[in-house]
């Protein structure tokens, strides 16, 4: 698969940017890290996006990210001191000519997944932990479904701002609070969270973690003004456009789980109409507390990339935020009942 | 194991291109005024009477209301816009409110591009809920396709640029088509 996809995206490089775009060569201007529950996320940013080339040595224990032909430029005074158990550090290394930055891994380190987003260009490197989405020992073999909570916002970005607080952190806090409760309930789930503090993260981003983790559903969860709860699915025509009417596809996934996702970022959730539709019922009917509530449509930045059941919810802000946890909870752990 | 990434370096944000090449509201060029010469056929001393969808509770409701008339479609629904605009505010808080219109342009494919800004300099971030941001793109979708029939589809940029979102919720690298069932019967 991967000589496949690698043959095809260097026949479009050389298409669009010309035969020598691999000889300019890739300059790195920052580099970021992110330690979730599941994995460690490394991120490359390129001054322009570029080939490049990630190698794991024989033992394994070590990573080594430089360019695809041309000088590997890194423009940053110092890598971050990461030390999470699944990743040890980072340094940059010089074998002769070559030039790259070498990721030690720690004990924890599991499976390495690597993919590209543009506008800014990235390179994504997560490093699995080698536990997170075990067999559980009472059924070897079957993987406890993952369910990723989207706390909406975060960092420089609040949301909206209410008596109770500011969206970015009440969200934070529903979503510990919903995998508090998923975790206590009958039901086998992972938990995932795509941000555990205040940081930011761009739509693609936690897209892109939920599509990593093999996200059995995603729930974004928002605030709005007043006591009701609302449960949002994506426009169906979200993804029916023709590329002139949305944006280039922009993401090439190379370990991701099917070719279409690979050449279709953007448009992974248009395969999902019906199952996000049966997640948003159940989980509009618990927190309406009243059957025949249905989640309305809208044309969501969050969900389009999402390979899986997804919803959006707007907790309004003088909701019980318990209550609204437990109805959150109730309304996933249904659904996973009755698919698995 | 060797993974060997090569990326594609896509021309983007064509319409963005286009916006920087215009130059800004005086320009326009030979295409756009070809689709401009089906402005509406009235007296010139006649008002231009428009239908503006107006966000209010959870829904757009619609307000009839009389515009200076202008003899071409790209300033008649940059009139119409500013009307919506004026009429949004005294109603509760909306996304609108904290909104400016800085240029509004109509390209061949009849396709009108809303370029939008925060009503304060000082705004960093457009606040708002996923509900209240889709009725905000809806009221100038709808406003757009419903008082200009030519027009096929609204795109919506923020301070000359494709953006994301507004407010962090709705697809704004899309461009839309009117939707009825966010209106409200009255
Ligand atoms: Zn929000």
């Amino acid at each position: 698969m991967r000589t496949i996809i690698g043959s095809l995206c260097a026949c479009l490089v050389f298409i669009s940017s010309g035969a020598n775009a691999a000889e300019k060569g890739l300059a790195i201007k920052g580099v970021r890290y992110f330690s979730y529950s599941g994995f460690t996320r490394i991120v490359f940013e390129a001054e322009e996006a570029a080939p490049y080339v990630l190698t794991k040595p024989g033992d394994g224990r070590t990573l080594h990210f430089s360019s695809y032909g041309g000088p590997f430029t890194v423009k940053v005074t110092q890598l971050p001191p990461i030390n999470d158990g699944v990743v040890k550090g980072m340094e940059l290394s010089q074998d002769g000519e070559h030039r790259s930055i070498l990721i030690t891994l720690g004990p924890a380190a599991g499976d390495t997944k690597d993919f590209v987003l543009r506008g800014p260009d990235r390179i994504v490197v997560d490093v699995l932990r080698g536990t997170a989405i075990a067999p559980s020992p009472e059924a070897p073999g079957a993987k406890a479904p993952v369910i990723v909570l989207d706390p909406g916002h975060g960092g420089a970005e609040t949301g909206i701002v209410t008596g109770q607080g500011v969206e970015k952190a009440l969200m934070l806090e529903l979503a510990l609070t919903i995998k508090r409760i998923l975790r206590k309930s009958g039901t086998r789930m992972t938990v995932v969270l795509t941000r555990e503090q205040d940081q930011a993260a761009t739509h693609d981003e936690r897209a892109a973690l939920a599509n990593t983790s093999g996200a059995f559903l995603f729930v974004s969860l928002h605030a709005a003004q007043g006591s009701a709860g609302r449960v949002f699915i994506l426009d169906p025509d979200e993804g029916q456009s023709s590329p002139s009417a949305g944006r280039p596809s922009d993401f090439l996934g190379f370990d991701a789980v099917s070719e279409q996702q690979q050449m279709l970022w953007g448009t992974q959730q248009a395969g999902h109409s019906q199952e996000s539709g049966r997640l948003g019922r159940n989980i509009a009917r618990a927190l309406a507390g009243r059957e025949g509530t249905e989640p309305a449509q809208a044309p969501l930045a969050q969900l389009k990339a999402v390979d899986a059941a997804a919803v959006l919810i707007e907790a309004g802000t003088a909701m019980s935020r318990v209550k609204a946890a437990e109805a959150i909870a109730q309304g996933i752990e249904q659904y996973v009942r009755e698919k698995r | 194991m060797t993974i060997m990434a090569l990326v594609l370096i896509v021309a983007g944000g064509g319409g963005y291109l286009w916006f920087r090449m215009a130059g800004g509201p005086q320009a326009v060029s030979s295409v756009q005024q070809e689709a401009q010469t089906t402005a509406p056929a009235a007296r010139p001393d006649e008002p231009f009477m428009a239908t503006l969808f107006v966000p209010a509770d959870g829904a757009l409701g619609n307000v009839i209301v009389a515009v200076k008339r202008h003899p071409e479609l790209q300033l008649q629904a940059r009139e119409v816009v500013a009307a919506l605009f004026a009429a949004d505010q005294g109603k509760r808080a909306s996304v609108v409110n904290e909104l400016r219109l800085r240029a509004l342009y109509l390209d061949a494919s009849w396709t009108v591009t809303v370029d939008l800004s925060a009503a304060s300099p000082n705004q960093k971030e457009i606040r708002a809920s996923a509900e209240d941001e889709l009725l905000a793109v809806y009221a100038l979708v709808n406003t757009l396709t419903q008082n200009f029939p030519e027009v096929r589809q609204v795109r919506l940029l923020m301070d000359g640029r494709v953006t994301q979102t507004l407010a962090g919720h709705i697809d704004l690298s899309r461009a839309y088509v009117k939707r009825t069932d966010l209106v409200k019967n009255q």
